[in-house]
């Protein structure tokens, strides 16, 4: 069975050059999606983030990807990473009040902690409903560099404790994942979870 | 939270080189092969500067640094001549995570720190100061320590946070190759007059020296060259030291 995992490629901002690299690492094979008609020809996606909410909306919009994206999320295995994870969302509160893919019912809002923003460095997941996606990463520690964070109550998979603060580091609803963090910047624990979503 | 330890490469393409005091330029490696050694010895992330690319007024060197991501499955930080949106964007498609900047936004145009924020996230905007001491401030330099701004350190790093600056990287042109220990008050000042990260550079000589940084002036991150260019200890026994003096650090 073929198993080619499509990046969509929106905008100036997307870091498609270190998740591909760290899908290949794990032994997937990438082609790079700039437009709709690409989609179809892939069996899985990940949705990469790097740079703002409205701006990722709004790239996603001038691309022509935002309404094939939205369908094709819930029909094909589909990763979200940080930013891209965010965007499953309903709404994102980051430079005004933006629309998400509405994927997944949350929000994304500014993280309130008594501690220093953005939230950067390695961090440990609790696993709190165990998955696939994170099959043996139970204890592992991954590279987490946001300010923002996405409000649910309905889809958690892991939470992640900073300075005192939980919030939600993973989401799943049927086959849509969410991670708030970086695996492709997390070491070895980020190449296995790669390789987890290879085996889908 | 867990203290980032960082390897610092400064490059004069194509060598990664150690200054003392930012001069005096001595050969350490490659890129490449130290990027690569530092990522096999635990480091949470590496961050290169090109050194002389603002001095010499020339155009960033992307192959060098495309090459050196490649190695890379931590967080790249790269930074060295960088003037444009158009560069952060360049950057970031060769597989750099954050970018560093300096001279331009002290010198020429400050906005830039707010544009490529908005654009890419505060995350992914690191102002790199270098602080100079006198005697009852600490000045901002530029050009890999070279040139005065007039600046004061800590106004300008509350100016950055304000423009959405996600970090700091603070270098101090007085301790920086001298391995004698940091600039500890430095240090603590910056880190409690901004709500960002702040990761310190320039200084340490010893494992005790990088323990007494974390417990004084708590930053959320450690940039280490010399210690680690010399041999002198690799990431993996920087972090076995700290985790057993009770400092958090991942593994």
């Amino acid at each position: 069975m073929s198993n080619i995992i499509g990046l969509i490629n929106y905008g100036i901002a997307g870091n498609i050059h270190s998740i591909k690299k760290a899908i290949e690492k794990a032994g997937g094979v990438v082609k790079v999606i700039n437009t709709k008609e690409e989609l179809e020809s892939v069996e899985k996606l990940v949705i990469p983030g790097v740079g703002s909410f409205k701006d990722a909306m709004q790239e996603l919009q001038k691309s022509g990807l935002l309404d094939a994206l939205k369908i094709a999320a819930t029909t094909k295995p589909t990763l979200g990473i940080c930013l891209g994870m965010q965007i499953l969302s309903t709404l994102g509160f980051e430079y005004g009040k933006t629309k998400g893919l509405a994927l997944i019912n949350a929000e994304v809002k500014p993280m309130i902690v008594d501690a220093k923003v953005p939230h950067m460095g390695f961090n440990k997941i609790d696993v709190v409903k165990s998955n696939r996606l994170l099959n043996g990463l139970e204890n592992e520690e991954f590279y987490f560099m946001h300010s923002y964070e996405v409000v649910n109550y309905t889809n958690i998979v892991a939470l992640t404790e900073y300075e005192g603060h939980k919030f939600v580091s993973s989401l799943q609803q049927n086959n849509l994942y969410g991670v708030q963090f970086h695996p492709e910047k997390s070491r070895e624990a980020g190449i296995k979870l790669f390789k987890n979503f290879i085996e889908l | 939270m867990r203290t980032r330890i960082i390897a610092k490469l400064d490059v004069k393409p194509p060598f990664v080189v150690k200054p003392v005091h930012f001069e005096g330029l001595r050969k350490m490696g490659l890129p490449t092969e130290l990027a690569k050694k530092y990522y096999e010895q635990g480091a949470d992330e590496v961050m290169y500067i090109d050194i002389v690319a603002s001095l010499y007024q020339r155009e960033i060197l992307f192959d060098e640094i495309e090459k050196t991501a490649n190695e890379l499955f931590i967080p790249f930080g790269v930074g060295g001549g960088v003037k444009t949106i158009d560069d952060f964007s360049k950057l970031f498609h060769v597989g750099a995570d954050k970018v560093i900047l300096n001279t331009f936004a002290v010198q020429d145009n400050p906005d830039i720190i707010n544009q490529a924020a908005q654009i890419f996230g505060n995350q992914a905007v690191v102002i790199n100061i270098e602080a100079k001491k006198w005697e009852h401030w600490y000045e901002c330099y530029t050009d890999c320590g070279r040139i005065q701004s007039g600046k004061d350190v800590i106004e300008w790093a509350k100016e950055v946070e304000q423009r959405g600056a996600g970090e700091i990287l603070l270098q101090c042109v007085d301790t920086d190759g001298r391995q004698r220990g940091f600039d500890i008050e430095l240090a603590k000042r910056v880190v409690e007059s901004v709500n960002i990260p702040v990761v310190v550079a320039s200084g340490a000589g010893s494992l005790e020296d990088i323990k007494e940084l974390i417990e004084y002036a708590k930053p959320s991150g450690v940039a280490i060259a010399s210690l680690l260019h010399y041999d002198k200890f690799t990431i993996k026994d920087i972090k076995e030291y700290l985790g057993l003096n009770g400092i958090e650090v991942s593994k």
